[in-house]
């Protein structure tokens, strides 16, 4: 049994224009000490998903399961929910000095979040602290542990968070845009940390980010999601290379590359879709070039692609590349007939 | 491509007060900016890239003119602009214009679009009411906005859009040079592409130059014809953009490079990793001699005490300027250097488990 068993999950928030269906359907596992990457662009619903599961998304519309350890925890009571979370599962997020009290030292915090599930003496959670506060690579453990988070950088605020997300030894980690607010350097450095605590602790990460170069560097198995639902779901290398979904493709292919200097990039035209007002069938449609008729009336089921019970794409793509080519073909010949085809999302969108 | 400078910065300096802690109320300085000098050439897109706080920004504001010096010369086809006043520099102001990062904050949300981009006209004085209107949705239809969508406000865009508003708006009057401070670092992905084939696209038409900055260096890669790195204020490598990534020089550099996260499993799997130890010091205290021997693999005492000058390195040509008293030779690995210098922290514990476990 894998440790996070997510089925159907299905989150929406009522809101003045009409209600906005932020995850639509979303299933997937998390082994033990995998890492799962979720990727995704903004709105993609992929810190929606992983917020509802750990209780944190207040007046949404919630159904399906999200089985944890064998404890379903959507709809779990909120006294058990508060035992799981924290203790067996631990957040960071994008932005560690709003995650932070600015009134509290750090050390307070740490022994603060050991003590509401540990009944442990203050001294002793103190010098589990200071310990945490070293694994994670911060000098002089011992005296930071009485610093404020402003005295931190932005690279250590995030090793605290992590020391204190790991302090209780979760068997899984959530760690939403991690590294996003951080530089290149400091990224590294705290990839670093993520990496080497999952080999010695046997963390189960979630990683949710937008960035593919540290999707290729920490996943083990990746989702891709798009206007909240999954397009596709493979292990790492599958999805770099044996990509199915055309999402993913393009995604990749808007790349700026490593290689070379001044070709054009192939951006995806158009932007997503509003999720109040979804269209029909494929989410994508509007943006995909091999598109065909089915594509816009039915929404594709997300299946296996070449009988790989790992690898699935919401797709109705056959997995032929001249198939692809013709309907990419067709597709440009009817909206250059077209003049500004009506099935264009936004006419800003499409580049000359 | 003609190599006429079209400005050229010379020692430019930009310090910028700090109330210092404690109860006396001096003022302590922080150089943002410590001394620059570079030329960006008619024509070209000069990429500039380094870390949070590196003076990247301020530097471009002072180009631009949005700041005053505190020291140094910029020259814009070879007048002197440094000491000009606001109302001496406005007439310049067609010619030099900035694109900011944030397509939200440098939008004003109350008026329309239409008005947004006719701004520079209004401000200019130039054509009538009807002809601008109609400039200003030949502009919106040349950067892929509907012109039909000319009196929206701006909340009615997506951040994509937003960026292509204000890429129109720095065009309207046919800038020399156009300053892109982070254009794209705001959106994601699939759209970044779009902003980006944009910019080069109108680069081409136009025949802009374009002063690139941002802190990723995948972009600047893409971008840029040349490039230069910039570090806590001063720039430490300057170099056409293939020979950079090619023939990197200083060590800064390659560890900027060596951090970039790729979109590749097999070269995230194989590459050679140098993690620089520590943060990035601050500018209020630079460290003395060379600013990155802090963080550097390969620091030697000298470098405790001598700032390096900007100039080309073991046999480089005049294209390829580095700061840098022990530069990278072509191949040399940095991830095995180690610094033989007291004050600088570096790690030297084996990188995996495995390793730990082999060693």
């Amino acid at each position: 049994m894998a440790l996070l068993e997510v089925r159907d999950l299905e989150v929406a928030f009522n809101t003045a224009d009409g209600v906005v269906q932020a995850v639509r359907g979303l299933s997937f596992d998390v082994e033990r000490g995998s890492t799962l990457a979720i990727v995704g662009e903004s709105g993609s619903g992929k810190s929606v998903a992983t917020q509802t599961i750990a209780g944190l998304t207040r007046g949404a519309r919630v159904s399906g399961t999200a089985r944890f350890d064998g404890i379903d925890l959507i709809g779990a009571d909120p006294e058990v929910l508060r035992r799981v979370r924290g203790a067996q599962i631990g957040m960071i997020f994008q932005d560690p000095l709003s995650s932070l009290h600015p009134y509290y030292t750090v050390g307070w915090q740490i022994v603060e979040m050991i003590r509401a599930h540990r009944k442990v003496t203050k001294a002793v959670a103190q010098q589990r602290a200071a310990e945490l506060l070293s694994i994670v690579g911060i000098p002089r453990a011992e005296q930071r542990i009485h610093d404020y988070p402003h005295q931190f950088s932005g690279g250590m605020r995030q090793r605290v968070m992590i020391a204190m997300a790991m302090a209780l030894d979760p068997a899984l980690l959530i760690a939403d845009e991690p590294t996003t607010a951080l530089d290149v350097t400091v990224q590294a450095q705290v990839l670093d940390v993520m990496r080497s605590l999952q080999e010695r602790f046997g963390t189960a990460i979630i990683l949710i980010t937008h960035d593919l170069g540290v999707v290729a560097e920490m996943a083990d198995e990746v989702v891709v999601m798009y206007a909240g639902a999954v397009m596709e779901r493979a292990p790492r290398r599958t999805l770099f290379y044996r990509n199915h979904h055309p999402y993913t493709e393009g995604l990749l292919a808007s790349l700026p590359s490593q290689g070379g200097t001044g070709q054009r990039l192939t951006p995806i035209p158009g932007s997503p879709p509003s999720l109040i007002s979804l269209p029909a069938g494929c989410p994508f449609a509007p943006r995909c070039r091999y598109a065909f008729d089915r594509c816009w009336s039915v929404a594709p089921p997300l299946d296996m692609v070449h009988d790989d019970p790992a690898h699935r794409s919401a797709c109705w793509l056959a997995d032929d590349a001249q198939g692809r080519r013709d309907n990419q073909a067709r597709n440009a010949a009817e909206a250059a007939a077209a003049g500004s085809s009506d099935r264009t999302p936004t006419p800003a969108g499409v580049g000359p | 491509m003609r190599s006429e400078v079209l400005l050229r910065a010379e020692e430019v300096v930009k310090s910028f007060p700090v109330r210092s802690s404690g109860l006396r109320r001096t003022h302590d300085v922080v150089q943002a900016v410590a001394g620059v000098s570079l030329e960006v050439r008619r024509g070209e897109t000069l990429g500039l890239v380094g870390e949070t706080g590196c003076g990247k920004s301020t530097l471009a504001r002072c180009l631009a003119r949005l700041y005053d010096l505190t020291s140094g010369t910029v020259t814009f086809e070879d007048r002197d602009i440094s000491t000009l006043s606001g109302r001496e520099m406005r007439p310049l102001r067609q010619d030099i214009q900035v694109i900011f990062q944030d397509p939200y904050g440098s939008l004003n949300p109350r008026r329309r679009v239409g008005s947004i981009i006719g701004d520079p006209f209004v401000i200019h004085g130039i054509g009538s009411a009807a002809d601008r209107k109609r400039t200003v949705q030949e502009l919106m239809e040349r950067v892929g906005l509907n012109p039909e969508h000319y009196n929206r406000f701006p909340a009615e865009f997506s951040g994509g859009q937003r960026q292509r508003i204000g890429v129109a708006r720095a065009l309207a009057l046919r800038p020399k040079l156009v300053i892109c401070d982070e254009p794209v670092s705001a959106l994601d992905v699939s759209i970044q592409a779009q902003i980006i084939n944009l910019l080069v696209d109108l680069q081409d038409d136009f025949g802009l130059t374009y002063l690139f900055i941002s802190h990723d260096l995948s972009v600047i890669r893409h971008v840029s014809d040349r490039i230069a790195v910039m570090h806590l204020g001063k720039i430490a490598e300057l170099a056409p953009a293939a020979q950079l990534f090619d023939h990197t020089r200083h060590p800064y550099t390659r560890s900027l490079l060596s951090a970039l996260p790729h979109a590749d499993p097999d070269v995230a799997d194989s590459r050679e990793r140098i993690v620089l130890v520590g943060d990035l010091p601050t500018p209020t205290n630079p460290p003395s001699g060379c600013r990155f021997h802090t963080r550097c693999p390969k620091a030697r005492e000298d470098c405790a005490v001598t700032d390096p000058r900007l100039v080309p390195v073991l046999g480089d040509g005049p294209v390829h300027l580095t700061a840098c008293l022990h530069p990278l030779a072509v191949g040399e690995d940095l991830s095995l250097a180690r610094p033989r210098v007291s004050d600088t922290e570096i790690d030297t514990r084996p990188r995996r488990a495995e390793e730990a476990e082999s060693a």
